[in-house]
């Protein structure tokens, strides 16, 4: 991840500082270039009952990085569609205690499956080329709202963590109790059962606030899971939903 | 700075979300015996040893078997049938069948009461296929019997817990299993193998061959398997035993390896060697069996007498070959004759394919087989 934001941030800052300079409004359309974060997390909704307590959750810093094109369809610039592209993480850590929650412990390869009472420790993060397609309304001349889909393609997934304190049913809830202490942690790695292509609903609004300067929020709300659907090991979906907030520079 | 104030604020709501968001506890979907209790504590010879789906209790002898009500607990909110504290005849097993609180899951545990039994002949002629992992691995659990098929001991071994490993489905690929191939009739087989990277990953590179009286407890063989093994456990033991015997066969297993730091480290200049050993240990409310550290304490007062092998004896022998190991007391220790025969001691009768397995020290390929074992015991 780091390479990319060291690739990112130097090439945008060069174009934004070009693109003012020559005041470039190509083919009619309004540039922004943005930067915010990412606040939010992977969540199951409604929460399903094998979740007891969330005891920690850490919605981390995640950098969102990009730029967006609005073509005005009226000649009072009141409607328009903003799309572009911009790179963003996704991501969380939380902990909790869940009871009889479906699991994989993995260790070299190796699974031992069941289900799962007692603390689990999750760390997920997703990094996104993400290209939003939205309907913007300008209802007062400081203030655009936005409203439509996003397609994300995630360049790397992480989803993995460790369980303890509390117990494995090996199969199902007849099967052998292996016990687990505090501190006897088991590993599990669920990478490769993220789904590469996301989509969903991104609704939002710009305030300008300065001459040049948009502060933006917008919700994303994932619509399909985060897990390929043949994965079953989690018996339950679980969606992106994400507050994204930052600044844009306009042209 | 504002930045990260503003994405605190927002980092709460999520968290306020799905703390609202909690649902109702679900019911539970364990159906698990937790305890069991007799009419009577006095009645109990050793405590009831529980597992996933069998329990075995040892009463005094005189306690009415024919009509033995027994209460049980449950996890919260099972059902069981018959009901606690129906009367049965425990003369043959008893089948009990535990619902769970949901109504999704059932599990059926055979219940065996017996009065102290004295077994002096181990021929391994028995054994149930225990089906584990949803019926994908199936290993063997050896047992004695008497001229009527009736259990009278039920050998513990540590396959429980390869089954973790994904190493084994079928019996013989387990540590411990029931072959064909012996002396006179069938045998226990003893091989040390590697536990694969599960294994190898909890700093647990290979698994030797046991097989021992008493009773394994696989749910904490993960974080403490120095406690997983309950040696002696139910196995009351009424003669005056003066020496153990029977016949053998032992192959070491091609390179020796120790375990240091979690890590494989290859010996090629030591043989792996086998063991065999009994202890007699006194029995009392607070010391039911030995674990594997109380076993290994010499100044543990428990223990009375020890059959040990001569370091002469612990030699490879293609052929079936007979043992002898004599009983010697502990210095100081006697046998009371009277606690003898009223089931106050304890016999540990313990086998392995590597002398060292216990410290995860031995040779991948070792194989012991065992026949025709017997105590003899002061007539």
């Amino acid at each position: 991840m780091k390479p990319l934001r060291l690739l990112f941030a130097p090439l945008l800052m060069a174009l934004a500082t070009t693109a003012s300079a020559l005041n470039l409004h190509p083919w009619g359309l309004d540039f922004q270039l943005q930067a915010g974060l990412n606040i939010g997390g992977a969540s199951p909704f409604p929460i399903p009952a094998e979740i007891r307590d969330i005891k920690s959750f850490n919605p981390n810093l995640n950098l969102a990085l990009g730029f967006t094109a609005t073509k005005w369809l009226d000649p009072s610039s009141k409607w328009g569609v903003t799309s572009g592209v911009r790179f963003e993480v996704k991501g969380m850590d939380t902990e909790a205690v869940v009871k009889n929650y479906g699991m994989t412990l993995m260790d070299g390869g190796k699974e031992l499956s069941g289900r799962w009472t007692g603390q689990v420790f999750t760390h997920y993060q997703s990094q996104q080329l993400c290209v939003p397609l939205l309907a913007t309304y300008k209802c007062h001349p400081a203030i655009t709202l936005h409203l439509g889909p996003y397609f994300a393609y995630a360049l790397r997934n992480y989803f993995n963590g460790h369980v303890s304190n509390g117990y494995l049913r090996e199969g199902d809830p007849t099967g052998n109790r292996v016990e687990f202490d505090p501190n006897t942690q088991a590993e599990y790695k669920f990478h490769s059962a993220l789904r590469t292509f996301q989509w969903g609903a991104q609704a939002g609004l710009g305030w300008k606030a300065l001459n040049r300067l948009v502060v933006n929020a917008n919700l994303e709300w994932g619509c399909n899971g985060i897990f390929q659907s043949s994965f079953k090991t989690i018996s339950f979906p679980m969606y992106p939903i994400f507050v994204n907030v930052g600044f844009g520079y306009e042209f | 700075m504002k930045i990260n104030r503003l994405a605190y604020l927002l980092s709460v709501l999520p968290a306020l979300l799905s703390g609202s968001c909690i649902a109702p506890e679900p019911a539970n979907s364990e159906c698990d015996i937790l305890s069991v209790t007799l009419p009577d504590d006095d009645m109990l010879n050793n405590a009831p040893s529980i597992k996933n789906d069998c329990v075995e209790i040892v009463v005094k002898s005189g306690t009415p078997i024919e009509s033995l009500p027994l209460t049980f607990t449950l996890t919260p909110g099972a059902t069981i049938n018959p009901p606690s504290g129906t009367p049965l005849n425990y003369r043959t097993p008893q089948t009990f069948v535990v619902t769970s609180e949901d109504g999704k899951w059932h599990k059926t545990y055979t219940i065996y009461v017996d009065v102290p039994k004295m077994v002096l002949e181990y021929n391994f002629e028995n054994a149930t296929l225990i089906s584990a992992s949803g019926g994908k691995r199936h290993y063997h659990e050896l047992y004695e019997a008497d001229s009527h098929g009736k259990r009278t001991l039920t050998w513990a071994s540590a396959n429980p817990s390869y089954v973790m490993t994904m190493q084994a489905t079928d019996p013989h690929q387990f540590p411990t299993y029931q072959s064909e191939d012996g002396y006179d009739g069938k045998c226990v087989v003893l091989q040390t193998l590697s536990t694969g990277p599960f294994g190898a990953g909890m700093g647990k590179p290979i698994a030797a061959g046991s097989i021992f009286t008493g009773s394994f407890n696989s749910s904490v063989a993960m974080s403490n398997p120095l406690e997983a093994t309950h040696f002696g456990e139910n196995y009351p033991f009424l003669g005056y035993p003066l020496s153990i015997k029977g016949m053998y066969k032992y192959t070491p297993g091609k390179v020796y390896g120790e375990t240091i730091n979690r890590q494989w480290v290859e010996r090629p200049d030591v043989t792996d060697e086998f063991n065999i050993f009994a202890i007699l240990f006194a029995t009392s409310p607070e010391v039911q069996y030995l674990s594997g550290s109380t076993i290994a304490d010499p100044s543990n007062p428990a223990i009375i007498a020890r059959a040990d092998l001569d370091p002469s004896q612990r030699s490879a022998a293609s052929e079936w070959t007979p043992f002898t190991i004599p009983f010697k007391l502990l210095p100081g220790r006697t046998i009371d004759r009277q606690k003898l025969a009223s089931g106050g001691y304890n016999m540990v009768i313990v086998m392995s394919s590597s002398l060292h397995g216990d410290e995860f020290k031995g040779a991948i390929g070792s194989t012991l087989q065992i026949d025709q074992m017997k105590i003899e015991c002061e007539q």
